[in-house]
Parts: C-alpha cells; sequence; structure tokens
C-alpha cells in the first residue's frame, strides 16, 4: 500500500518519531545487530570463558573445516534435515490449503473448527508441544520422535505386531502415522494464511468463471491457484524457515547440544554453514519457480 | 443491498468490508455436491482429531494413577479411578529444591504480564512511526527486521549472554524481559495492520482538529489496532509463557515454571503422571488469553498475509 506524503504531519512526525521509535531501535541492535556480527566473528575463532573475561582467539577457516570435513554426523544430519523437508513440505502446503479452503466456507460449527486450527498454533510452541508431541508421538505412532518417558513405557512396535502385521508394513505405518502429526501440528499458521489470501480474492472473479462456464476443477486451477501465488511464496517462505530452525531439527539441535557443552565457535560455524547450504538451495528452488510459475499467473 | 450502503459512507472500517465480503462469499462458494461434502467433513475430522486427541490425552493422563497409565493398549478417554495425586504431589517434588512451587508459578506470571505489555506496547510504537512516519534509515530498519524473522535463536545465544554479562544483568529479572525488546515478529505484524487499516486521511484530520502526537497514537491509532494488538498479547505471552532462557539465570528463586518441568520431566517413568499434570498446568494460561481475545485473532492474523 502506498503511502501519501502530507508535510504538516510528516513535519509533526519527525520530531516525536523517534521517540517513539527508540526502544524498539535499542533492543534490535542490542539483542539482534551486535549478536549477529560477534556470532560471524565466532565462525573464525576460538572462544573460552575464563574467569573474569571472554577469550576470542582469531583462527581462520578452521571450523568450518572441521564443521565440513571432521564433524562425523553434519553431513549425515543435513541429508535427514533435506529429506524430512521433502516430504513435510509439500504435505503442509496441501493440507493448509485444503484446510483453508474448507474454513474459509459456511458450514455448521465452523467456529468450533477455525477454534481447533487456531489451537494447535497456541499450543504449538516452546516446551509445552515438545511434551505433548513426544507422548502423543509415543502414544499413537512411536516412531520419529527423540526418547521420550512414554516411549520407555510403551512399546508401540508390539502393539502392530500383535495386530498382525508384518514388521515391514509396522514400520511404515509408524512413519506415516508420525509425519500426519508434525504435518498437522505444523500447518496451523499457513492455513491462517491461506484463509487471509482466500478472503481477498474478489468475487467477480469467481462470477466471471462461472459465467464463463468454468468447472470447479478450472476454477481452482485458474482463479484460486493463480490468485493466490504470492501467499504461496510468503507461507512457502514461513514453512521453511520453520522447519529448518525449530529444535527438531537434527543440526539445530546437534548444534543445541554442542553449545551446552561449551563448544560455541563450532557450533556457530555449523549453524552458519547449514544456513548458507539452506540458502543456496532455496534459492536454487525458488529462481526457476518465480519465472517460469509466478510470471506465467501474472 | 447491505454492502452498498455500507459503501457509500465515506470512511468505514476495513473490517466491515471483510465481514460483508467474508458473508458474500461464504453464500456464493457453498455450492458443492454431496461427495464434496462428505469429502471435506472427513477431512476435517481427521484433523480436528489429530489436533484434540494429544491435548485429551494429556488431560486425562493427569488424573490417573500410575499403574493406569501403563496400561497397554493405552486408554485415551477413560479413567477407571481418577485422581488428584499427580497435582497434589507436585510441591512434594520440587520441595528438595527448597523452593515452593507457588513461587515458580508466580515467577511465571510475573515475568510473562511484565514483558507481553512491554513487549506490545514498544512494538506497536514502533511498528507506528515505521508505518506512518517517513523517519530517515525506516526502510533498513524494516529490511533488518525481515531479515531476523528468518533467524534462529541459537546462534544468537552466546553473544546475547556477553551483552547480558556486559550489563551486569545475568542471573536477574531482565534476562527474560529485555530480549523481547527486539522481537521483530511483533513489529512486522503490528506494521502491516497499520499499513492497510489506519487511512492517511484520518490522522490528517485529527491533526487539522488539533489532536498532538501522543494524543494521535492513543485516541486513534490504538482502537483501531485492537485486533492486532490482542494478536500480539497472544502471541507474546505464548512464546515468553514457555521461553527458557539458556545460561542467563542460576538462583533458584528466579526460575520459572518451564524449566521446573524440565527438571520434573527427568524425574523418569515414576514421575510421568506429575510430568503430565505440569503439562496441563501449562497450558492453561495461553489458551484462557486466547479464549479472551479469540474474536479478534484470527481477523489480525488474516489481515497480515495479504500485504507483502
Amino acid at each position: 500500500m502506498k503511502k501519501k506524503k502530507h508535510a504538516g504531519v510528516e513535519r509533526l512526525k519527525s520530531r516525536y518519531g523517534l521517540m517513539f521509535v527508540t526502544p524498539f531501535i535499542i533492543g534490535l541492535i542490542l539483542f539482534f545487530v551486535f549478536p549477529l556480527i560477534s556470532s560471524v566473528q565466532y565462525m573464525f575463532s576460538r572462544i573460552r570463558f575464563e574467569p573474569g573475561n571472554t577469550v576470542i582467539t582469531w583462527t581462520g577457516l578452521k571450523n568450518i573445516k572441521y564443521v565440513l570435513f571432521e564433524d562425523p554426523h553434519f553431513i549425515n544430519n543435513v541429508v535427514k534435515g533435506f529429506s524430512t523437508f521433502a516430504y513435510s513440505f509439500p504435505l503442509i502446503l496441501v493440507v493448509s490449503l485444503v484446510m483453508a479452503i474448507i474454513l474459509v466456507q459456511d458450514f455448521k460449527g465452523r467456529v468450533l473448527f477455525r477454534g481447533i486450527s487456531f489451537m494447535t498454533v497456541i499450543i504449538a510452541s516452546g516446551v509445552v508441544i515438545e511434551y505433548v508431541l513426544k507422548y502423543q508421538g509415543a502414544d499413537i505412532t512411536g516412531a520419529g520422535v527423540e526418547t521420550s518417558i512414554m516411549e520407555d513405557m510403551i512399546d508401540v512396535e508390539s502393539i502392530l505386531t500383535v495386530l498382525g502385521l508384518p514388521t515391514q508394513i509396522s514400520k511404515y505405518f509408524q512413519v506415516v502415522l508420525s509425519s500426519i502429526m508434525t504435518v498437522i501440528w505444523n500447518s496451523g499458521i499457513q492455513t491462517l494464511l491461506f484463509i487471509s489470501g482466500l478472503q481477498a480474492i474478489p468475487d467477480q472473479m469467481y462470477e466471471v468463471s462461472k459465467v464463463e462456464g468454468a468447472t470447479k476443477w478450472e476454477e481452482f486451477w485458474f482463479v484460486t491457484f493463480p490468485m493466490l501465488s504470492k501467499i504461496l511464496v510468503l507461507v512457502s517462505a514461513f514453512t521453511v524457515v520453520e522447519l529448518f530452525t525449530s529444535k527438531t531439527d537434527r543440526v539445530v539441535s546437534s548444534a543445541y547440544t554442542m553449545m551446552q557443552s561449551q563448544n560455541y565457535h563450532e557450533s556457530t560455524a555449523m549453524l552458519w554453514v547449514y544456513f548458507l547450504i539452506l540458502g543456496i538451495v532455496i534459492a536454487l528452488i525458488y529462481i526457476p519457480f518465480n519465472k517460469y510459475c509466478l510470471k506465467r499467473w501474472e | 443491498m447491505k454492502s452498498l450502503l455500507k459503501r457509500k459512507k465515506f470512511f468505514f472500517r476495513k473490517s466491515d468490508k471483510v465481514k460483508v465480503q467474508r458473508e458474500a462469499s461464504a453464500v456464493k462458494r457453498y455450492t458443492r455436491s454431496k461427495v464434496g461434502n462428505v469429502f471435506y467433513f472427513l477431512f476435517l475430522g481427521a484433523f480436528g482429531l489429530f489436533s484434540v486427541l494429544p491435548l485429551i490425552y494429556c488431560v486425562t493422563s493427569s488424573f490417573k494413577p500410575l499403574d493406569e497409565i501403563m496400561i497397554f493398549p493405552p486408554r485415551l478417554v477413560v479413567v477407571v479411578r481418577p485422581t488428584f495425586e499427580n497435582y497434589l504431589s507436585l510441591p512434594n517434588l520440587l520441595s528438595n529444591l527448597k523452593i515452593p512451587l507457588s513461587r515458580y508459578v508466580s515467577n511465571s506470571l510475573f515475568v510473562s504480564i511484565i514483558t507481553t505489555a512491554l513487549y506490545v506496547f514498544i512494538s506497536t510504537m514502533a511498528a507506528f512511526v515505521l508505518a506512518k512516519g517517513n523517519l530517515k534509515g525506516s526502510k533498513t530498519v524494516f529490511m533488518i527486521i525481515q531479515f531476523a524473522l528468518l533467524y534462529t535463536s541459537y546462534t544468537l545465544a552466546v553473544p546475547q549472554y556477553l551483552v547480558f554479562s556486559n550489563l551486569k544483568m545475568i542471573d536477574t529479572y531482565w534476562v527474560y524481559i529485555l530480549p523481547y525488546l527486539a522481537s521483530t515478529m511483533g513489529v512486522f505484524l503490528m506494521k502491516q495492520y497499520i499499513d492497510g487499516y489506519v487511512p492517511n486521511a484520518l490522522m490528517e484530520a485529527a491533526e487539522i482538529d488539533g489532536a498532538g502526537y501522543f494524543r494521535i497514537f492513543f485516541k486513534i491509532i490504538i482502537p483501531i489496532v485492537k485486533p492486532c494488538l490482542l494478536t500480539l498479547t497472544l502471541f507474546g505471552f505464548r512464546d515468553v509463557w514457555s521461553a527458557v532462557p539458556q545460561g542467563t539465570i542460576f538462583s533458584e528463586q528466579l526460575k520459572t515454571l518451564p524449566q521446573v518441568m524440565a527438571q520434573i520431566t527427568s524425574g523418569g517413568i515414576a514421575r510421568s503422571g506429575s510430568a503430565m499434570a505440569v503439562t496441563v498446568i501449562m497450558m492453561i494460561p495461553p489458551i484462557l488469553v486466547y479464549i479472551i481475545s479469540q474474536s479478534n485473532v484470527v481477523e489480525a492474523m488474516s489481515s497480515a498475509g495479504i500485504k507483502e
């Protein structure tokens, strides 16, 4: 949305505006910009905590070399992260889009279902969700989660063998069920964003398509989907960030454990290398998508 | 007809328009075959089931005695011998820490309420200026904000620790409160909302009528952005409530519920009932805040996505 310039209001604003924005700017510099810059510095150096002060010594590319060539788990974790991404990303997008298309319509109990879909957003953060999902994971799905108390208690594999399924199939079931869980619990905000996108589509478009005699299927692909393209980009960016920065991601969690054992330089280097790889891969996906799909829709 | 009448007014709140649109679109798109209906409701049912089941299971398990939690196969809803033991034993579990449970709860509430209030207020002020003021460098600030949105907090843990230790703030309440001054999600959402919903003409009119900067902010901006304010409150509260500071809090009397929760749940199988009980306690406040602000939240979230 474009802003108009109004001389009088602007003069007033410049005087007080600075005052209004100052607390946030101070916070931003102290707790984001400065830490960000020092984390780049840590990537190339070695940190030791001595009583009273912190010693930072320059070591060049040593940390990055360690992460790429010596760390036994890094490459493996990256591959695992991307394979999780490969199946959950399209699933999350499809599920949340379908949910949004359903929830944008009027039916009995819409408020209830909207409430439920938003409830997952509220609870799906921080410590609580970790426990909820861990328990749930051990209870119904049993696969794909780290060890939890419940997993020690209930042996899910035996539930499936009691049902008389061969091991291969029961393994498959576990993986499918656990990924359904992850998908549903991660698609709350995406659903909301899609709902907003759907509501922004002007009704005339649908009227025109109806007059032209389009079927529902054609209406979806030629009206709804192209009109959602911008929101689609936003949602995919959000999903990518959410999937790769959550603590369930293996690289992030291993960096976290390294950090707890005071291995700051290598874990920082690890996260930076990971994000660089991530950025390259996303750019490789996004640029062709932008060139061949978005341009055609506009 | 109704919508036409509304459109004739010179100025109307955009939310009215959205509502009208929504009504119209709902009537229009609700023409589906029966097969389609069945499919939709199956999908909804499955979605609802998977979202609600963990919560129900959590709540019911917190009322189960230990032997019943371990029943194989697990019962989801039925509790044969309901008991409050899991809740009642919580204070005893913590007795070796020399600090009563109420202290942690009050710490949590204190920190969450103060931080959320400050966070919402500061981000609204900053967003107002970024959206409507023409400060030099506000574009740069907004760029930084967008970059910060994509950034994980773990990388920043150590440098933030150093900032705190230089400010001599390690092991104080400030550790909980101050990082949220830099939380960019709030400013981002609020700026998008103000951009979309506060017309310049309105501010101009207020200025001609002699309203000062503060008056414009409190009497015009705040009422209009109320839905977004409530959304920010909800999100802020949710995040602060479950936040665990990393290596910056050492004294037991300053710790909050999530930290204690981790201690309880690490106690092994015998503690699983109590772990469930703490989980339920942890879930209650965000849900309460949600119920209070419920009607406004979805609207504000949905407005945030429209503009890029």
